[in-house]
């Protein structure tokens, strides 16, 4: 039997509704129908379907009008559209539109059948297509780094550079703006790749258990100290040590990292006896170091050790141009993941959501979205969604007319999905106007 | 099975030799083991007809027999001469609802001459039983099946049809058997 492939039926007659829907139910579908264009939309809004079948002409809203809403907005629903005799060239424009295919009233019930066999074979090949851009995807992007700001374009760029050497690499940038991944990206792209990357963060560790963790110990060395143990340091050999929060170590601390990094060998707690080490040593602080030199007293010569090589991760609200993109990788995570499909976020949230400071950088976006998509009752998310971040009002001033004007006008063509016939009707002007209003505002219709 | 709770009755619109319904019922009691009745035949259905496309309205001749037949049996199964059509179809063999207690097939595209005929044949008479069982099936709740092999497969034409064994394949006589428990 066929795989659950959720059809609609939009037709204004309920008599081409009820046979299709029988029709396609005997077939073994899931079937649901809309007498309206607007009746279509708000079932998407709620419910995801592969195929539609939409009449060309409807009342109000018509097929054709449909169908550019549903390709601006679903691009993923297939959509065939059915049309009379003597209307071939509306069924043409409708393909150039983006229809998979059209049926001409009335057809022969097995062209109904090849039709729907050539659709699953498109579905089917769109799928393979999207799940092996997927892989390649994840093939060639810096694991879960994302980004298309020119400061990330400039550190995706360095990190195969600094895989290449041998160095000490020191990561500065809020906490959230992403050290670890870049951390671990620099050990994938390095010749160490296929020995273990280790993470420790100094800061969640207290100093005594911090050097016991590094260099491991023998048994009796101290109290709790049961049996021998070996250090990460001899853990990670050959691989990547990642010490996040390396700013809060004591000075004690650093002075036996900076030994062990000038002789490459360690002794375990209790023990004498010298072990050789090799380890690519990656750091990350969210402190500034040169400051903490002066009033601190974090170790000069440790510093310098360490930071060979110095890479900064910008906050999110200094590249918000990646903004979107990270909302929609974390969509189809979070989408994947509850098994809820959950894949857009309004225009108007977007704005609000690019203007939002994001104090946690991407980590706080994700737990964001995350939260957005788990509890979201459509598949589009608004400003509702995301109450709990509590977000500035766009403007601490009253809004001028002009400025309300050009908001109405944006929002009402989102709506529309840019189409200029439906959003001039809904504003009450004509066409002509409303595109000199575009103009003088210079308005522009969301990127896909 | 309880034989009072699944009667079908076979019933023929207009002037369509006895043989035919008799073949039919056979037929469902034999491949379905169910209690099959020949019904008394219906006069021919002029209300369904559409004077433009000079055809029969399968949603129209199925309301009808909702109203007056549906009574007489479990499932019962309409017999007529005529063509069928659905709005957007250019013509429908048979049709039948998921679930619903009746269900209409056309004698018209089965026959191997044009016209009405006193005699059926053998051919013809086993392409009516085939589309008889297949929309009976539907009114059990089947749905199309991706087997070749099997009757509940869908077949856009007289070819298809004739392809197909009178057979249901394992998955399919199972629902069935699952479906009047």
């Amino acid at each position: 039997m066929n795989e659950k492939i959720k059809i609609m039926i939009v037709d204004d007659e309920k008599i081409v509704r009820d046979s299709l829907f029988f029709w396609f139910e005997n077939a073994g579908y899931f079937v649901d129908t809309a007498a309206s264009g607007h009746e279509a939309l708000k079932k998407l809004e709620t419910d995801p379907f592969d195929i539609m079948f939409v009449d060309i002409k409807m009342p109000g809203m018509d097929g054709i009008e449909l169908l550019e809403t549903i390709k601006s907005t679903y691009p993923d629903t297939l959509v065939i559209i059915i049309t009379a005799y003597g209307s071939i060239e509306s069924a043409i424009k409708a393909m150039k539109t983006g229809a998979s295919d059209y049926l001409l009233k009335p057809f022969k019930p097995n062209y109904l059948s090849l039709v729907m066999e050539k659709i699953l074979q498109q579905r089917k090949l769109t799928s393979e297509y999207n799940y092996l851009k997927d892989r390649l995807e994840k093939i060639s992007r810096f694991d879960n780094i994302i980004g298309q700001s020119p400061p990330m374009m400039d550190i995706f760029k360095i990190i195969p550079e600094i895989a290449a050497s041998d160095a000490s690499v020191l990561l500065t940038g809020e906490t959230g703006t992403g050290k670890e991944l870049v951390a671990k990206a620099i050990h994938a792209k390095s010749n160490r790749a296929h020995h273990p990357f280790i993470a420790i963060n100094c800061g969640s560790i207290p100093d005594t258990l911090l050097e016991s963790e590094l260099f491991g110990h023998r048994k009796g060395a101290f109290t709790d100290a049961t049996h021998t143990r070996k250090g990460f340091l001899e853990v990670v050999s050959g691989g990547t040590l990642f010490l996040d929060e390396i700013g809060e170590i004591s000075s004690k601390m650093q002075i036996d990292l900076l030994r062990v990094l000038e002789e490459k060998q360690i002794t375990r707690i209790g023990n004498s006896e010298p072990i050789q080490v090799d380890f690519r040593l990656i750091s990350a602080t969210r402190k500034n170091l040169e400051e903490a030199i002066r009033s601190d007293g974090f170790r000069e010569d440790f510093y310098y050790r360490i930071n060979v090589i110095h890479l900064n991760i910008p906050p999110l609200r200094d590249r918000k141009e990646d903004i979107p993109l990270l909302i929609q990788h974390f969509l189809k995570k979070y989408s994947q993941e509850t098994a809820k499909r959950v894949d857009h976020v309004s225009e108007n949230t977007l704005q609000r959501l690019k203007a939002y400071p994001w104090p946690g950088n991407v980590r706080e976006l994700e737990n964001a979205i995350e939260r957005a998509v788990v509890l979201a009752r459509s598949r589009t998310l608004g400003m509702g969604d995301f109450a709990f971040l509590s977000i500035p009002s766009a403007r601490k001033t009253q809004p001028t007319l002009k400025q309300m004007e050009q908001d109405y006008i944006l929002e009402v063509l989102n709506i529309c999905a840019w189409n200029i016939t439906r959003a001039a009707k809904s504003l009450g002007i004509n066409r002509v106007t409303l595109h000199k209003k575009i103009d003088r505002y210079d308005l522009r219709a969301r990127k896909k | 099975m309880n034989a009072d709770r699944h009667r079908v009755g076979v019933t023929s619109f207009g002037s369509i030799p006895d043989i035919t319904a008799k073949v039919v019922a056979a037929h469902i009691s034999g491949f379905l083991n169910l209690e099959a009745i020949c019904l008394a035949p219906m006069k021919k259905p002029v209300f369904a007809l559409d004077k433009q496309r000079l055809q029969y309205d399968a949603g129209a001749l199925l309301q009808y027999m909702e109203k007056k037949m549906a009574a007489s049996a479990d499932k019962v199964i309409g017999i007529l001469d005529g063509d069928l059509f659905l709005p957007f179809f250019t013509h429908v063999i048979g049709q039948a609802r998921q679930g619903g207690r009746v269900g209409i097939i056309s004698l018209f595209r089965l026959r191997e001459k044009e016209g009405p005929t006193t005699r059926p044949s053998a051919v013809e008479l086993e392409r009516t039983a085939k589309v008889a069982l297949h929309e009976l099936c539907h009114l059990y709740g089947l749905t199309h099946c991706d087997s070749q092999k099997c009757l509940m497969h869908f077949s856009g034409s007289v070819a298809d049809l004739d392809e197909l064994p009178i057979n249901f394949c394992r998955y399919c006589r199972q629902y069935f058997r699952d479906s009047i428990k």
